[in-house]
């Protein structure tokens, strides 16, 4: 039941290159006091794993049900074996 | 020159010959105008597509320079550029040509200059805009300006690699995605930095190709290492790098291997077979279907073309014979071809030539078709004519009989290469034998002979008479006949030593197996296996070939921590002797391996089962009491399996495992975990209430739980955590404090390397919780002290130890999500218990 948002219509961005006096400020394009500040810092230039993932070990439900010693057969209790039998 | 970036905004500007013709005018003039305008732009920021536009058409200005430069008399072409400026880009030849410092050029020069000194500005629109315009130059208009030709350019280039070089580490990774493209040209064009001090070969800057390399491996950003991925040229040195990203935890750059790389360095064949089975694997397994698709979609067109639809030539290309008997990647490889190229299925044929001479590859491929065939549906079956394709069964045996002969022979003959590829063969007519109907008669009979009489051939290897136990049980059709050909079959097998050894001086335990036979009708009561603790070794296990190199003196000690073993020297008698030895302990271990087989196969009682008892006491007891480490594992394997089909012999000798546990060494352990999992899980908790149980509840819980904390025992851990896992979910064990050690397993740092165990419980944990109310509420009551022992974990590590350990705040989620009562299954009906629990509990720490 939100109230629906009128979507503002995005104004068109415009550079203007007629007027003269529309330079940017010369401060803009210099650099920082410290390059470090514009630098990803040293620690995120290295991962560890190499962006790496793991080996997958796939476990699934069907490895939870399985036998360790009989892995074709999952589990069947023995009592419902010998009532059905 | 304003009109005709004003009318760039709107979209619609174009350049061609306006601005070729203000060129003479004054190049510094103009120059000096063009980057005041372009100063304009690179303030803009990303999201506004005007600024892309500029500069494109910038780029296609100076394009226009580039090539109006060329002295080949042809029009500057008006290229079109691609609507996003991004990468592609046809190779343009670079010709030899004579180059002239004009006007053009030198307007190309003063740009590229006045933009280089923006790389480092302290906005990142102004970075960001200019690495791109750079990088759009780079693509579009310089690949073939000859920096080279004079001093001035060369400098420039230079000036541009370093800066470039430098916002490859920038903060913001939309900058170091241009910073690379760029770069990416610059390694391409040979751009090299200056040697500063003549021949002092700079090792510590690095090549730029390794620069590349590594932040295609590093940057936390995927994008960025996508980029690379996608335009760094392939080469003997990078491709390594490049197909690493095979294994990258973004899949669109996983996907990227296979969609983009791999078709681009064209024929398969030049990969090197190491390459080609980590892509089968990996790409073939991964995670996201994507993924998965892209590399079904390489194998299946891409490999298979390259080829021209040669599937052995394929498999020729791979290491065939390294594939496991279930689930290895070229199995894959060839379920996905036969499911997609419905071409190549319906085309296939194998004749009775192709029998009469298989190769491995061959073999693996009529396995893989006859798989196929038999598992699909019905429908489909219909159309496939697979009893058609596949030779009967009389024909199928023949087969199996003539490869099973000639690997018999090359095994007595000991040439092991040749007999490796056989037995591969042979391994896969085994499987292919598994599958068929054998409803014809004589061909049934055929081959139950067949196997029947391989089963004694001591030479055939574990995983040839493992098939055959299971083609055997197949062919049976009984469970009782079944195994009491299997016994025959042993007691053939044990006889074959009887006759040859006269001195059979061993202790009561040891009665043979045959005759033992006559006891097969005795009470229950003598399976019962006394447990034997001060046999159980500790200590790592001696591989096998050490194991039965002949020792004496280890028979006469009865202690088989004979590593002196190697050192004694035999004369003539005692060679004979141990050679005797040796041979007995062979076919032993082979009799204990055709019954653990057999139990595999097994489903029925035990005691209603008159041979498995007869087998019980005859060989796996005194298997079990046996001086001799491998064949008292072995003999406690089958004793496991026995367990399994009666409940008694399990509450008896529980706690027999259990002191192989803790006695044992970590493969023993494993396997000694895996057992008393599984006694459990077939007869579940009674084993601990009946009188006969032989192990109290806690103890055992008490093991498992300490079984989890062996740190540097990996499979030990992951073992006992699956194990865990397993009997909480099958309501086996019940019991809080058992949960409480699986939470802080999944957190402590101490586990983070152990993929297993970690991947088990991520799976284990949430489905648990979930998927009934009771085991949520046991969450909920540990909840709030398991995260204080966490908090506790934490604060124990120095700065920097926790970096493997998630933040307190993402276990709190994982354990509130747990307990999530919308999230069981059945959903609770606005029961809010299990977060009111947990509510409680953390206000009374937070208040008391």
């Amino acid at each position: 039941n939100a109230p629906v948002r009128v979507r503002k219509e995005k104004e068109a961005f415009e550079i203007n290159f007629m007027d003269p006096a529309a330079d940017p400020p010369a401060e803009v394009l210099q650099a920082p006091r410290t390059a470090h500040s514009i630098k990803l810092p040293k620690k995120d230039q290295i991962s560890k794993s190499r962006n790496l993932l793991p080996d997958d070990k796939h476990f699934n439900s069907r490895q939870l049900i399985r036998l360790f010693l009989k892995p074709k057969s999952s589990i069947v209790r023995r009592k419902n074996v010998a009532l059905a039998g | 020159m304003r009109g005709i970036f004003d009318q760039c905004l709107a979209g619609t500007g174009s350049i061609g010959s306006t601005i070729s013709a203000s060129g003479r005018a004054g190049e510094k003039i103009f120059t000096k105008d063009l980057c005041r305008f372009l100063n304009r732009v690179l303030v803009v920021k990303k999201s506004e597509v005007v600024g892309d536009r500029c500069l494109r058409l910038v780029d296609g200005f100076v394009k226009n320079l580039v090539e109006g430069n060329k002295k080949k008399k042809a029009r500057p072409k008006e290229k079109e550029k691609d609507a996003d400026g991004d990468v592609e880009m046809g190779e343009e030849e670079e010709e030899e040509e004579e180059i002239i410092d004009t006007s053009a050029t030198r307007i190309v020069l003063r740009i590229l200059k006045y933009v280089v000194g923006f790389l480092g500005s302290k906005e990142r629109s102004v970075r960001y805009r200019t690495t791109q315009f750079l990088a759009l130059l780079l693509v579009n208009s310089l690949p073939t300006f000859p920096f080279q030709s004079w001093k001035v350019a060369l400098s420039i280039f230079r000036q541009l690699l370093a800066d470039l070089t430098e916002r490859l580490h920038d903060k913001e990774a939309i900058v170091r995605v241009q910073a690379a493209i760029g770069l990416v040209r610059l390694l391409d064009m040979g751009v090299t930095p200056a040697s500063d001090a003549e021949n002092s070969d700079d090792e510590e800057e690095p090549e730029l190709v390794t620069i590349l390399q590594e932040v295609m491996a590093n940057d936390p950003s995927s994008d960025v290492r996508r980029t690379i991925l996608h335009n760094m040229a392939a080469t003997p040195t990078t491709l390594p790098y490049l197909l690493e990203r095979s294994r990258d935890v973004d899949p669109a750059t996983r996907r990227a291997v296979f969609n983009h790389l791999l078709p681009s360095i064209g024929d398969f064949r030049q990969l090197s077979i190491v390459m080609r089975e980590r892509l089968l694997r990996y790409g073939l397994n991964d995670r996201d279907e994507s993924v998965r698709k892209a590399a079904r979609q390489m194998f299946n067109y891409k490999w298979i073309d390259d080829t021209e639809g040669d599937i052995l030539e394929v498999l020729e290309r791979l290491d065939i014979t390294s594939e496991a008997i279930e689930g290895g990647p070229k199995y894959l490889a060839l379920k996905g071809l036969w499911e997609h190229r419905k071409d190549v299925l319906n085309d296939i044929q194998f004749p009775d030539e192709f029998w009469d001479s298989l190769t491995p590859e061959g073999a693996f491929l009529a396995r893989s078709f006859n798989d196929y065939c038999r598992n699909t549906s019905p429908q489909e079956a219909k159309n496939l004519d697979i009893d058609e394709r596949m030779p009967e069964v009389t024909k199928l045996a023949q087969h199996l009989q003539r490869y099973l002969n000639k690997l018999v022979m090359l095994l007595r003959e000991e040439d092991e290469d040749e007999a490796a590829n056989v037995e591969f063969i042979v391994l896969q007519l085994l499987l292919i034998a598994q599958t068929m109907d054998y409803g014809d008669e004589i061909g049934r009979r055929r081959m139950f002979a067949l196997m029947r009489e391989c089963l004694s051939i001591v030479e055939l290897s574990e995983p040839v008479t493992k098939l055959m136990v299971q083609g055997l049980r197949k062919l049976c059709t009984s469970e009782s006949d079944f195994c009491l050909l299997i016994l025959e079959a042993i007691s053939a097998i044990q006889d074959s030593i009887i006759g040859e050894e006269e001195e059979e001086d061993i202790g009561d335990g040891e009665d043979s197996f045959h005759s033992a036979r006559s006891e097969a009708r005795e009470e229950l009561d003598t399976i019962t296996v006394t447990p034997i603790p001060q046999q159980v070794t500790r200590g790592e296990p001696t591989s096998k070939k050490q194991k039965i190199e002949p020792s004496k003196k280890r028979r006469r000690e009865s202690d088989d921590e004979g590593e002196d073993a190697d050192t004694m020297d035999f004369d003539g008698e005692e060679d004979e002797e141990a050679a005797n030895l040796l041979k007995e302990l062979t076919v032993n271990l082979r009799c204990l391996h055709i019954a653990r087989c057999m139990l595999e196969n097994v489903d029925g009682g035990l005691t209603s089962n008159a041979h498995l008892v007869t087998m019980l006491n005859g060989l796996v007891v005194p298997a079990v009491r046996s001086h001799d480490a491998l064949v008292r594992e072995r003999g406690l394997g089958c004793l496991g399996l026995c367990c399994l089909l009666d409940q008694t012999l399990a509450e008896e000798n529980l706690v027999l495992f259990a002191h192989c546990f803790n006695k044992g060494h970590e493969k023993l352990q494993v396997e000694a975990l895996q057992i008393i999992s599984d006694l459990l899980l077939v007869h579940g908790s009674a084993l601990f209430e009946s009188d006969k149980r032989t192990i109290e509840q806690r103890h055992l819980y008490r093991m498992l739980a300490k079984a989890t904390k062996m740190d540097g025992n990996e499979d030990v851990q992951a073992t006992a955590v699956e194990v865990i896992c397993k009997l909480m979910l099958g309501q086996v064990i019940k019991d809080e404090d058992l949960l409480k050690v699986l939470v802080t397993a999944y957190f402590d740092p101490a586990t983070a390397r152990n993929q297993s165990l970690r991947q088990t419980l991520s799976y284990f944990l949430p489905v648990f919780c979930h998927s009934a109310p009771a085991n949520a509420l046991m969450m909920a009551n540990i909840a709030v002290t398991e995260l204080h022992t966490l908090i506790v974990l934490r604060s124990s590590f120095d700065e920097g130890e926790d970096e493997d350990m998630v933040s307190l705040n993402t276990i709190a989620a994982h354990l509130v999500e747990w307990t999530d009562p919308r999230k069981t299954a059945p959903a609770a009906e606005k029961d809010w218990t299990t977060h009111a629990i947990v509510a409680r509990d953390a206000l009374e720490r937070i208040c008391v």
